[in-house]
C-alpha cells in the first residue's frame, strides 16, 4: 500500500505540480492587450520619421551687420497658414467628440458602425496563423501545435513587443 | 450659368489616393493623397505624384492629411491640393473653374466648413460641388442600366475603411449607411505584422509591403480547403508562392518567383531577399469578410450588406440584392466579387436574386461618375456659385449639399 503511494508521487507529472505556479493574465488586461493590437494596425508609420533629427541648412544665413539693430523690430507677419494652422489643429478625437453624436438622434457616424458579427469566431494560430484548437493557458492567445505553442512562449506570451 | 460651359474639376478626395482631373479627360490621374519623406534622400519630402521621382522606396514615411478616414490634417491636405492645382499638374484657373469634391459620409460640420473656406475663400473657384462618392457611383450605375433600377447598395471598400450605402431612386438611405472600420490600410498592416514575426521584419516597409499586397494577396472561395493546400509540402501546395523584394538598386520593384523558378526548399543561389507566402495570400484579406479573425468585433462585408438592407423598409429589398455595386480599392483583390456573391446568396432569402455589380476600374468608378453626373442636365443647380456663398456663407452649403 505504502509503496503504491510512494509511487504515485514519484509518477506524478511536472506539468499538474506547477499548474499552480504559472502565471495566468485576467481577462481585463487580455482585452487591452488585443486592443492594443488593434490599435497597432491603424498606425501610418511604425518607425520614427527620417527626418526628424535632421538640422535643415537655414537658407536664409544670418546677415552680420554693422549697426547693432534689435530683431524686435522686425513685424511678424501673420501669414494665412497660420491661421490654418492654428484653427484646424484637431485630431479625429476631438472632432469627434465635438459634434456630440453620443446625445444627437439620427443615423450617425456612431450608429453606422456595423455590430458584431452572428456568427461564431474562427481561431487560427497566433503563430503559423492555421486553424487552431488550442489556447495559451497564460495569455489566451491560440496556437495549433507544440511547436508553435513553444515558438510563442519563447517570444510573445508573457513579453508582447509588436 | 452662362452659355459657355467652365471646365469642371472633379476630385474624388481619398485618404491614400486623389483621383482628380478635368471632366474633359478619359481618365483622372491618381496622385498618392500624403507628403513622404524617404530615408535615401534627406533634403526633400515627396508630394504627392512627386514620389515617382525617388529611387528609393524603402522605409518611406507617410505623412497623412486623412485620420480614420476623416481629413484633419490641413496642412499637409493643403500641400497635397496645393501641387495637384499647380502647373506641375493639373494648372487650374481657378476663377473660371467648377470644383466637385468628394467626401466621407457623416463628414464633421467642421470640416465641411473648412471645405468650403478654401475651395472658395483661398482657391477662389468659380462653383463647388460637394458630395459622397458613392453618391455618384449610384447615379452613375443607374443611369447606365437599360431599365433604371429603383434601388443600388454601393459597397465602397477604401483605404480607411468600407462603407456599405443604400440608395433609392438615387437617395441615399441614411438609416441603412453601415461602416466597417477595415479597410487597405489595415489589411496591409496586419500583412506587414505577421510578416515580421514569422519571417522578416517588414513594419517599416509599408510601401513595399503594400505592392506585395496587391500581388499576391487574393480572396479565397474555399477558405478552408485552402488553408488545407497551404499546408501541404512541394509542388502540392498551389498556394505557396515567393515574393522578390526590391533592393532599389537591382530590383526597382518586387515581384512574384515564376512558378517554373520556384524553389521549394526555399534557397536560392541570386542574393535576393524572399517573402514566402503561403496562408497569408488569402487570409490578410479575410479581415473584410471576417473582421473577427483578428479580434475586430464587426460584421465582415457580406453580412453588412444584409444589415444595412434590413434597416431598409422590406419592399427595398428584392431590388437592393439585385443591384450591389463594388467600387474601391479592395474591390480589385482577385476573388473578391465572387466571394461576396457566393457569401451573400447563403445569407439572403432563397427566393430573392442576388446580383453582385463589379466595375472595370472600381478606384476610379466614383471619379466616372463625378465626370458623367457634371454632363447631366440640372447639373448647374446642384452647384453653389462663388457670388451665392459670398452672400449667404455656410449655409447656402448645408442646404445644397447632399452630405
Amino acid at each position: 500500500m505504502s509503496s503504491k503511494m510512494a509511487d504515485k508521487k514519484a509518477r506524478e507529472s511536472g506539468r499538474l505540480r506547477d499548474a499552480d505556479k504559472r502565471r495566468v493574465i485576467d481577462n481585463i488586461t487580455r482585452l487591452k492587450r488585443q486592443r492594443r493590437q488593434i490599435e497597432n494596425l491603424e498606425r501610418d508609420n511604425f518607425h520614427d520619421d527620417p527626418h526628424a533629427n535632421l538640422v535643415l541648412v537655414n537658407k536664409k544665413l544670418p546677415q552680420f551687420s554693422d549697426t547693432n539693430d534689435s530683431p524686435a523690430t522686425k513685424k511678424k507677419k501673420k501669414t494665412r497658414g497660420d491661421h490654418f494652422k492654428q484653427r484646424f489643429r484637431k485630431n479625429f478625437q476631438t472632432l469627434l467628440e465635438e459634434e456630440q453624436l453620443s446625445i444627437r438622434g439620427g443615423p450617425n457616424y456612431l450608429t453606422a458602425q456595423v455590430p458584431p458579427s452572428e456568427y461564431p469566431e474562427r481561431k487560427f494560430c497566433a503563430v503559423c496563423g492555421f486553424p487552431s484548437n488550442y489556447t495559451c493557458v497564460t495569455c489566451g492567445a491560440r496556437y495549433c501545435c507544440v511547436r508553435c505553442l513553444g515558438t510563442h512562449q519563447d517570444t510573445r506570451c508573457l513579453k508582447w513587443t509588436v | 450659368m452662362d452659355g459657355k460651359m467652365a471646365p469642371v474639376l472633379v476630385l474624388d478626395n481619398g485618404a491614400y489616393t486623389a483621383k482628380v482631373g478635368f471632366s474633359t479627360e478619359k481618365e483622372p490621374r491618381l496622385i498618392p493623397n500624403c507628403v513622404m519623406k524617404s530615408k535615401a534622400e534627406r533634403r526633400k519630402t515627396f508630394v504627392g505624384n512627386q514620389i515617382d521621382e525617388c529611387k528609393d522606396l524603402s522605409g518611406l514615411f507617410y505623412v497623412l492629411p486623412f485620420q480614420k478616414g476623416y481629413l484633419v490634417n490641413w496642412d499637409v491636405q493643403r500641400q497635397v491640393w496645393d501641387h495637384i492645382f499647380s502647373k506641375d499638374v493639373l494648372n487650374v484657373n481657378f476663377a473660371d473653374t467648377v470644383a466637385m469634391v468628394t467626401e466621407p459620409f457623416f463628414n464633421f460640420t467642421s470640416i465641411q466648413e473648412s471645405m468650403n473656406e478654401i475651395f472658395f475663400e483661398e482657391y477662389q473657384f468659380k462653383a463647388l460641388q460637394r458630395a459622397n462618392g458613392s453618391t455618384w457611383s449610384a447615379h452613375r450605375y443607374s443611369s447606365a442600366q437599360q431599365k433604371k433600377p429603383l434601388c443600388c447598395v454601393v459597397v465602397d471598400t477604401g483605404y480607411s475603411f468600407t462603407h456599405i450605402t443604400p440608395y433609392c431612386r438615387g437617395k441615399k438611405m441614411k438609416d441603412g449607411i453601415r461602416r466597417l472600420n477595415v479597410g487597405g490600410k489595415m489589411l496591409t498592416n496586419h500583412l506587414k505584422e505577421i510578416i515580421s514575426y514569422r519571417q522578416l521584419h517588414v513594419l517599416d516597409e509599408t510601401y513595399v509591403m503594400n505592392q506585395v499586397k496587391e500581388d499576391v494577396c487574393y480572396v479565397s472561395s474555399q477558405f478552408y480547403r485552402d488553408m488545407e493546400t497551404a499546408k501541404l509540402r512541394g509542388k502540392d501546395n498551389t498556394v505557396l508562392r515567393d515574393y522578390v523584394l526590391p533592393d532599389f538598386s537591382q530590383i526597382k520593384r518586387g515581384y512574384v518567383k515564376p512558378l517554373e523558378e520556384m524553389n521549394y526548399a526555399g534557397k536560392y543561389k541570386g542574393g535576393e531577399q524572399i517573402i514566402r507566402m503561403a496562408n497569408e495570400r488569402f487570409a490578410v484579406p479575410e479581415v473584410l469578410f471576417h473582421p473577427s479573425d483578428i479580434g475586430i468585433q464587426e460584421m465582415g462585408i457580406p453580412e453588412a450588406i444584409v444589415h444595412a438592407v434590413e434597416a431598409c423598409p422590406e419592399e427595398m429589398h428584392p431590388h437592393m440584392y439585385m443591384n450591389i455595386i463594388l467600387t474601391g480599392g479592395n474591390a480589385l483583390l482577385s476573388g473578391f466579387k465572387e466571394r461576396v456573391f457566393s457569401d451573400l446568396r447563403a445569407l439572403v432569402p432563397q427566393q430573392l436574386e442576388v446580383k453582385v455589380h463589379q466595375p472595370d476600374h472600381p478606384i476610379t468608378y466614383a471619379w466616372e461618375a463625378g465626370v458623367a453626373l457634371s454632363n447631366t442636365a440640372g447639373f448647374d443647380k446642384m452647384l453653389v456659385t462663388r457670388q451665392q456663398y459670398d452672400e449667404y456663407g455656410q449655409n447656402i452649403c448645408s442646404e445644397k449639399f447632399d452630405v
